[in-house]
């Protein structure tokens, strides 16, 4: 997305320049004061020292000025945005910092865990960790290896009606998502669920969206065309982009070029011809009786040009020249990666994973595991690079502390409001990311979900917070902040962070001891704080 | 006081030269606030742009209907709209029979319709047609949203967090800017923090701005955690003191509508207001969902017109819609359209003079079965920025000049 790369540029020079808010305060104190002269700007403080030889103007403009026009009046280079740039003031792609590769083994095992999961609980963690990570990665991989039946009995418990009520259905994925033992198998599900998605508002009741949740847990790591020839055959898509109603001589329009834009080659990389010749191909792709049917005397048997090739062609013909282009193994292989390490990734990446892609046979298995397994999954670049998806958000926090829930409405009544109705995404995108997950409402409504989770009415969030920490451990205020930061941040904050922290509960307790003076709600305070933090928001 | 980043680039942008070298965000920082506006002072500053998004890709050929020209019967078969049936405007064309509130407002002289609005090499993706729209620009070259860049032009925009204000769930693109987000809010009733004290909002607040420029989002996060303190109470006061003897109707853009007009009245200083309502990517059914969409619009601007007017503010709002793209002149065999080109645009409001702007569209002679547009969707927006909100629009098109449409009163 334009926008990212945008922001990435920033975020990458800002990180360079290695500025923290705590500099940048001092250094507009410092400039509010100041004549903006070539002198005053060497008087800037020299406690900063890399802030310095950077920012230095080589020429100093009045700022009265009128004549440094901002944006030229006319003419093919607008300076709005880096695109029209032909050359960039700072690289890209560069700051050192960022390929740095974690070494911390319990930070490394907690970054897998939330990517490729949905978070862990402390003593998740400490089994992985006695496992090893290349056995974890295995775990996560051959997931019909672990037995997990604990999840459908939780399930059946509830007795949920998961044709006709949407609530029960997004209880039934929330469920699977906190207590499964196949966490990077319900992560695909939520990938595909994205990605080639359908939505209960237009395809309604019945057994659609479940069927095609379970075509998404069935297919999660099989092959690329399998997927998509399957997809092209599922109830509840055949709905929602109108394959069912594509009818020979006037054919609808609407999956042929979803298929294409969004679900394999991007848009931009065929042509108006090439959807209109492969909706015919999926012309007579029906319903009947709730499920896929060929209605023969609606598919067009006539010859197709797509994508410089002719033949007699069906959906099936349609979904294998698409895989050969070069372009496919590019998409989704940027998909994944995006999806699961960060954004905007070296082109050599991208070509070692469509590498992968294409000598596997379309393999997702084989995508996934390159991924897990490479360096780039465990650099500063990746980590904390995305922004939590609500979904992670709610069933991280619910798995990181060991909760016991039944997704009550008091706890799915937050995703709506934070973006992301499960089942019924806004549109044919699927769903949003990173940045797109922030905004004023949407974030008020990640602090009250936290603040629901960290008053925990046992009713909705059933966790035992005051003895979750051992008083006999603690000594000073830090070991309390430590504590909680291990289990909800890897232990990876800030000294600064970890200061505001120290104050905070300082401040809460009054002077009063440890040991008598951490009650549950001084506890539920900080547990709010950390999981309202900006560092929480990250996965 | 919060401390802000914004605050920060906006203070630092005027004694930064040497823009050049600097980090794209610094320099537009560095460009925004070196640029002559006037827009703070009167006429301008109680004036509100409210921006109805009609996502999806609304039919217009069915939306203001040429029912007098035998070939739109021609291609529409059944999904046509009877001559009898549509609201006449000029004895040419006539609005979709659900748009009775739409044509009370016309009949008034309060709604102008554009004709044949689009751009060169229409893009037939919604996400990239309406990204071109949201960016106003078609080569993929500016970023952010236009209304974001008109955000970052206004001089004094640190004082107001409500220069923008979205109802909704997700951030407008045209209003996205990272520097100064819009608050965005769903339900004034539900836009509270829960369990907020002091000393909490305090920790918080240097949390977030302490985390490091560097780290991921770091800047979003900050800025939006200032917008949810500054803006979820600002709210929650309008909405007490909002007193209306209206009747919205029970739908999903009226209820967003109706925030914005809470917003108005209650003096926020919202200088845009976005809403959306989706749908329109009517494939199949379209004789069936397209006009309950029509409708629920017709009524919900209807409702806040009314509205508006009770509370004498009409006068200080200009309604705009528009639709990544119109729909393929020829229906489908589903009962629907595919996607297409032109469409009209619908100003409405007291501001407006009334009427049928730019070439209707001809059916006669297609571009590859959809219309060809007539008029340059930036020439709506160049007319918008410059004579409603008194802002420079060629800094925030890209530096292109668009003829503007006489649509607007002078005042």
């Amino acid at each position: 997305m334009l926008f990212n790369k945008d922001r990435r540029l920033f975020l990458q020079t800002a990180a360079k320049l290695g500025l923290s808010a705590g500099a940048l305060i001092i250094f507009e104190q410092a400039c509010s004061n100041m004549v903006p002269t070539e002198e005053a700007v060497s008087l800037m403080p020299t406690s900063q020292p890399k802030l310095t030889p950077t920012l230095v103007p080589a020429q100093v403009i009045d700022s009265t000025s009128q004549t440094p026009v901002p944006y030229p009046t006319a003419g093919p280079t607008p300076m709005v945005g880096p695109t029209s740039q032909p050359e960039m003031a700072y690289p890209v792609n560069t700051p050192a910092v960022n390929k740095k590769v974690i070494d911390d083994p319990r930070v490394r095992m907690g970054h897998l865990l939330r990517r490729a999961g949905f978070g862990a609980s402390k003593e998740e963690i400490d089994k992985h960790l006695s496992m090893g990570e290349a056995e974890t990665i295995s775990y996560l991989l051959d997931y019909d290896k672990s037995d997990d039946s604990e999840v459908e009995s939780r399930i059946e418990s509830l007795n949920l009606d998961l044709s006709d009520k949407l609530a029960d259905l997004q209880r039934m994925a929330m469920l699977r998502m906190i207590y499964t033992n196949r966490p990077l198998q319900e992560k695909m599900v939520l990938f595909w669920h994205g990605l080639l998605t359908s939505g209960w508002k237009k395809v309604g009741k019945g057994p659609y969206m479940l069927q095609q949740d379970e075509l998404f847990r069935s297919h999660a790591f099989g092959n690329y065309d399998d997927l998509l020839k399957a997809v092209a055959r599922d109830s509840a898509m055949l709905i929602w982009l109108d394959s069912r109603v594509n009818k020979k001589n006037k054919p609808n329009e609407n999956f042929a070029r979803e298929l294409m834009e969004l679900f394999s080659m991007g848009v931009g990389t065929f042509t108006e011809e090439d959807v209109k010749e492969s909706s015919r191909a999926f012309t007579g792709w029906s319903l009947k009786k709730k499920v896929f049917h060929f209605q023969e005397n609606q598919h067009d048997f006539g010859v197709k040009t797509f994508l410089g090739n002719i033949g007699n062609y069906d959906g099936d013909d349609v979904v294998d020249i698409i895989m050969e282009q070069p372009v496919t193994s590019r998409f989704i292989s940027r998909k994944l990666f995006e999806f699961f390490a960060y954004d905007n990734p070296e082109e050599e990446v991208i070509a070692r994973l469509a590498k992968t892609f294409n000598d596997s046979g379309y393999s997702i298995t084989a995508l996934l595991k390159d991924i897990l397994t490479s360096e780039e999954f465990y650099t500063q670049q990746a980590y904390r690079s995305k922004i939590k998806s609500p979904a992670e958000l709610i069933a991280g926090t619910i798995r990181a502390l060991g909760i016991e829930s039944t997704v009550t409405y008091q706890v799915r009544k937050y995703m709506g409001p934070m973006g992301q109705e499960l089942f019924n995404p806004f549109d044919v995108s699927g769903w949003p990311e990173n940045e797109e997950w922030i905004n004023s409402s949407t974030l008020l409504n990640r602090l009250n979900f936290v603040n629901a989770v960290a008053e925990g009415n046992r009713r909705h969030f059933d966790y035992d917070l005051v003895n979750m920490i051992d008083l006999k451990t603690v000594n000073e205020t830090k070991d309390v902040i430590d504590y909680f930061v291990d289990i909800l941040l890897d232990g990876e904050i800030s000294e600064e962070e970890k200061g505001i922290y120290i104050a905070y509960l300082d401040g809460l307790l009054k002077g009063e001891d440890l040991q008598t003076g951490l009650t549950k709600d001084r506890l539920a305070s900080l547990v709010y704080l950390v999981m309202s933090s900006p560092d929480y928001q990250l996965a | 006081m919060l401390i802000s980043r914004r605050n920060f680039l906006k203070s630092t942008a005027t004694l930064l030269p040497a823009f050049a070298s600097l980090p794209m965000v610094f320099r537009r920082a560095v460009a925004s606030s070196m640029l002559e506006s006037s827009s703070y002072s009167s006429p301008y500053q109680n004036r509100t742009l409210i921006i109805i998004q009609m996502a999806g890709g609304n039919d217009g050929l069915n939306t203001v209907i040429p029912y007098t020209d035998s070939k739109y019967y021609d291609h529409r078969s059944y999904l046509a709209v009877s001559d009898e049936d549509v609201l006449d405007l000029n004895g040419e064309l006539g609005l979709h029979p659900v748009l009775g509130k739409m044509k009370l407002l016309w009949d008034q002289g309060l709604l102008a319709v554009v004709q044949g609005v689009g751009y060169e090499n229409q893009s037939y993706s919604h996400f990239e047609s309406m990204h071109i729209w949201q960016t106003a620009d078609n080569k993929g070259k500016l970023e952010e949203g236009w209304l974001g860049r008109y955000f970052e032009s206004l001089k004094g925009m640190e004082d107001n967090i409500f220069q923008g204000l979205a109802v909704g769930k997700l951030m407008p693109y045209e209003c996205s800017n990272l520097n100064a987000p819009i608050p965005v809010v769903s339900s004034i009733d539900k836009y509270r923090l829960e369990g907020s004290t002091q000393q909490r909002s305090e920790a918080l607040l240097k949390l977030y701005s302490s985390s490091p420029l560097g780290a991921p989002y770091g800047v979003l996060l900050d800025n939006t955690i200032e917008a949810v303190y500054k803006s979820s109470e600002a709210l929650q006061t309008a909405d007490k003191n909002y007193q209306s003897d209206i009747q919205y109707p029970e739908t999903s853009l009226s209820k967003s509508l109706k925030v914005l007009a809470e917003a108005i009245i209650g003096d926020l200083g919202v200088r845009v207001g976005h809403v959306k309502i989706g749908g329109f990517d009517t494939h199949s059914d379209q004789i069936v969902e397209q006009p309950d969409l029509l409708q629920e619009m017709s009524e919900a601007i209807y409702a806040f017109y009314e509205d508006l007017k009770a509370a004498g503010r009409d006068q200080d709002v200009l309604i705009m819609t528009w639709s990544e793209f119109g729909r393929r002149v020829k229906s489908n065999g589903s009962g629907g359209t595919d996607h297409g080109a032109a469409a009209p645009m619908f100003l409405i409001g007291s501001p407006v003079v009334g009427g049928i702007y730019g070439e209707n569209p001809n059916l006669r002679n297609l571009d590859k079965d959809n219309l060809r547009f007539t008029t340059d969707f930036r020439s709506v927006y160049s007319t918008v920025l410059e004579e409603w909100l008194g802002a420079a629009p060629e800094a925030i098109l890209g530096g292109q000049r668009f003829e503007h449409i006489p649509f607007l009163a002078k005042v």
